[in-house]
C-alpha cells in the first residue's frame, strides 16, 4: 500500500525529459483536452442526470438539450410512489454491502495476521487466493444456488452477504497480506517484550497501523458488493433484491417510466461516487496495490 | 523449553485465528468448487434437484450444438479487442495526465468515475443513452441525417466494443498511472542528459521498467472481459439471436432459462479448466511484481 498516488504529490516521471523539449505550450491546452475526455466518458451518468431531471413528455421531445422544465418528480416517484419497492431496494442493497464489509474484515483480518506473521498455512494460502479471484464467477452460481437452496439461504440478505464475501475475500487477504508486510515487525516484537499476547498486539498494535489498508478493503469491498448483478441475480427474487436488479423495474401497463428508470439508476450510484469522491486516496490505492500485489 | 512453550502458543493463536476463514473456505469455497464439478456429471435440473449420474452427457450435449462454442468465440474476440484497445488508451491518458496542469485533481475524480458504477446500471444508462425513442446518441445521428439501428446485428458488437471501453480504460489508466508515478526518475534525469529523445526513452526506458504493471493491468482486464456478463445482459441479454452472447451468459442461461443445471455446470468445467493453466503463470507474475524491494 505503498503507491499512494494523489496527483497532487505526484511528481511527474516523464516532466524531466519534456521540460528539455518544452516550448512552453500552455498548460490551459491539457486542461482543455483532459477535460474533454473526462466529460465524453462520463455521458451516459450526466444523460441519465438530465433525462432523470426532464418532466415525462420532455424526454423523449427533447433528447438532447437540457431539461426546459426541470423537475424533481422523478426523484418524489421514485422515493415514495406506491407500487415502487425502491427504497426497499436501496435499503437492502445497503444492508449486503455493509454486512458483506463486516464478514469479510472480521474473517480477513486475523486469519492475514496468523498467515503473514504466524506462518500459518504459508505462502500457498495466498496464492490460492490471488488464482480464486482470477476464476470466472459463473462456475460458483449453480453450486450456490443449489447450496442456497438447500440451506435456505435463497433470497435473503444474508445469503447475499455470504456470496459477496465469497467473491470479495481474496482481494481482502491479498490488500491486507501487502499491508501487513509493510508494517516492521520490531513493533509488535517490542510489543510482545512487553508481555502483550498475540490477541493485544494485533488488536492494539497492528490494527492501528494497519488502519489505512484496511479503510481501503473497507471503501473497496462496499462498493463491489454495491456493484454485484449475477449473484444477485440469481440468489434473490424479491426480499433481497439490490438496486442493481431493482433499479429497471419501473415498466408499467403504460410503458417504461424513463424519466423514473433515470432517477432510480443515478440514486443507486450515488454511494459508490461519493466514495469515489471522498474516499479517493483509498480507492485508487487499494486499486492499484490489489493490481500489482496479487 | 521456553521457547516450545511460546512457539506453541504461537501455533495455537494462529490456528483460533484462521478458524473463521478455514471454516468459511470449507463451507462456500471447497464445497461449491466440488459440488460444480459433481453437478457436471449429472442430470441435475432447476425442476429436478436429484442427481442422477449420467457420464459425460452433458460434455457430449454442450460440443454438439454451436451454442457453446460460438460463444467461446464471440467472448475471445470481444475480449481480445476491448483489452487491446483499453491498454493503449488507458496508457496514453495516463501520460497525458503525468504532468501539471489546472484542474487536474478534479478530472482525475471524473476520469475514475465509470470504474464505480455498478456494470449492471451503467447498463440502464447506457439504454437511456442510446434508446431509439428517448437517446440522445439517435437523436443526433438523425439530426446530420444518420439513421442506424445501433442494436441490429451488424452494429451491436461494435457498440458493445466501445461501452467496454468507456467504462473500463479508466481502470488501465489508474494502474498504469500509479505505476507512472513510482517510477524511477533518476533514470529519466540520467538519459535526459544523453539528449535521448522522448519516444526513445518512452519505448527503451519507460515500457521495460512498466512491464510489470503493464502486464497487471493487462491480465487483471482480460480475466475480467472474459467473463463479462452485467452490461451486455441488461442491454441485449445475449442477443439479437446469439450474437453476443458472453461464455457467462450462455452458461446463465443454460442453468436458469433452460434449468439445465448439469450442462451448465459441464460447461463453467470447461471454461474453468481452460483459464486454469494461465492463473499459476499470472499469479506468480503479478506476485512478483509485488514482492519487489522486500
Amino acid at each position: 500500500m505503498t503507491t499512494i498516488t494523489e496527483p497532487d504529490t505526484h511528481h511527474d516521471a516523464l516532466a524531466s525529459v519534456r521540460r528539455s523539449r518544452d516550448r512552453r505550450p500552455s498548460r490551459w491546452l491539457f486542461t482543455l483536452l483532459i477535460g474533454a475526455i473526462a466529460i465524453a466518458i462520463n455521458i451516459p451518468l450526466l444523460n441519465a442526470i438530465l433525462v432523470s431531471m426532464k418532466p415525462d413528455g420532455e424526454i423523449a421531445r427533447n433528447p438532447i438539450g437540457l431539461p426546459q422544465n426541470a423537475t424533481l418528480d422523478h426523484y418524489a416517484n421514485v422515493l415514495y410512489a406506491s407500487g415502487y419497492d425502491f427504497p426497499k431496494f436501496f435499503v437492502n442493497s445497503a444492508a449486503i454491502a455493509i454486512g458483506t464489509v463486516i464478514l469479510v474484515l472480521v474473517i480477513a483480518v486475523p486469519a492475514t495476521y496468523a498467515i503473514v506473521r504466524l506462518g500459518f498455512g504459508g505462502r500457498w494460502i495466498i496464492d490460492s487466493a490471488s488464482g480464486l479471484r482470477l476464476l470466472p464467477a459463473i462456475f460458483f452460481v449453480v453450486p450456490f444456488f443449489i447450496l442456497f437452496s438447500n440451506l435456505g439461504l435463497q433470497d435473503s440478505i444474508p445469503g447475499l452477504i455470504l456470496a459477496n464475501t465469497f467473491l470479495n475475500l481474496p482481494l481482502a487477504i491479498i490488500l491486507l497480506a501487502a499491508g501487513l508486510r509493510d508494517i516492521p515487525t520490531e513493533v509488535e516484537e517490542a510489543g510482545s517484550v512487553d508481555g502483550a499476547g498475540i490477541f493485544r498486539t494485533l488488536y492494539s498494535i497492528v490494527l492501528p497501523m494497519l488502519a489505512s489498508t484496511v479503510v481501503a478493503v473497507a471503501v473497496l469491498v462496499f462498493i463491489f458488493s454495491w456493484n454485484d448483478y449475477l449473484f444477485a441475480l440469481v440468489l434473490s427474487s424479491s426480499n433481497a433484491t439490490p438496486v442493481t436488479l431493482g433499479a429497471s423495474n419501473f415498466v408499467t401497463s403504460t410503458g417504461i417510466r424513463w424519466g423514473d428508470i433515470s432517477a432510480a439508476s443515478f440514486l443507486s450510484t450515488l454511494p459508490p461516487l461519493l466514495f469515489a469522491v471522498f474516499a479517493q486516496r483509498y480507492l485508487v490505492s487499494g486499486l492499484s496495490a490489489g493490481a500489482v500485489k496479487g | 523449553m521456553a521457547q516450545t512453550l511460546a512457539h506453541r502458543k504461537k501455533n495455537a493463536a494462529a490456528l483460533l485465528l484462521s478458524v473463521p476463514l478455514v471454516v468459511f473456505a470449507l463451507v462456500f469455497v471447497a464445497y461449491p468448487l466440488a459440488s460444480g464439478i459433481a453437478t457436471a456429471f449429472t442430470s441435475k435440473s432447476l425442476l429436478d434437484p436429484t442427481e442422477a449420474f449420467n457420464g459425460v452427457d452433458n460434455f457430449v450435449s454442450i460440443f454438439a450444438k454451436p451454442a457453446f462454442l460460438n460463444a467461446a468465440g464471440f467472448t475471445a474476440l470481444f475480449a481480445a479487442v476491448v483489452v487491446a484497445c483499453e491498454m493503449v488508451l488507458g496508457f496514453g491518458l495516463a501520460l497525458l495526465f503525468d504532468r501539471k496542469f489546472p484542474g487536474k485533481k478534479l478530472f482525475f475524480t471524473l476520469t475514475l468515475l465509470p470504474i464505480m458504477i455498478a456494470p449492471a446500471l451503467l447498463g440502464i444508462m447506457f439504454r437511456l443513452l442510446l434508446n431509439e425513442d428517448i437517446g440522445a446518441i439517435p437523436a443526433l445521428l438523425q439530426s446530420v441525417g444518420l439513421s442506424v439501428s445501433l442494436f441490429s446485428p451488424s452494429s451491436v458488437i461494435p457498440l458493445l466494443v466501445v461501452l467496454d471501453i468507456l467504462q473500463w480504460t479508466p481502470f488501465t489508466f489508474l494502474i498504469i498511472y500509479a505505476g507512472l508515478q513510482s517510477f524511477p526518475r533518476e533514470l529519466l534525469e540520467a538519459s535526459s542528459v544523453d539528449g535521448a529523445h522522448f519516444f526513445r526513452q518512452l519505448w527503451h526506458i519507460v515500457l521495460p521498467v512498466l512491464k510489470p504493471v503493464l502486464f497487471a493491468a493487462f491480465f487483471l482486464r482480460a480475466i475480467d472481459a472474459i467473463r463479462t456478463f452485467d452490461v451486455i445482459y441488461v442491454l441485449t441479454a445475449g442477443g439479437p439471436g446469439t450474437t453476443t452472447t458472453t461464455l457467462s451468459i450462455y452458461i446463465y442461461k443454460v442453468a436458469f432459462e433452460q434449468g439445465d443445471f448439469g450442462k451448465a455446470a459441464a460447461a463453467s468445467l470447461v471454461v474453468l479448466i481452460c483459464l486454469l493453466p494461465f492463473v499459476p503463470f499470472i499469479v506468480k507474475r503479478i506476485a512478483s511484481t509485488g514482492m519487489e524491494g522486500k
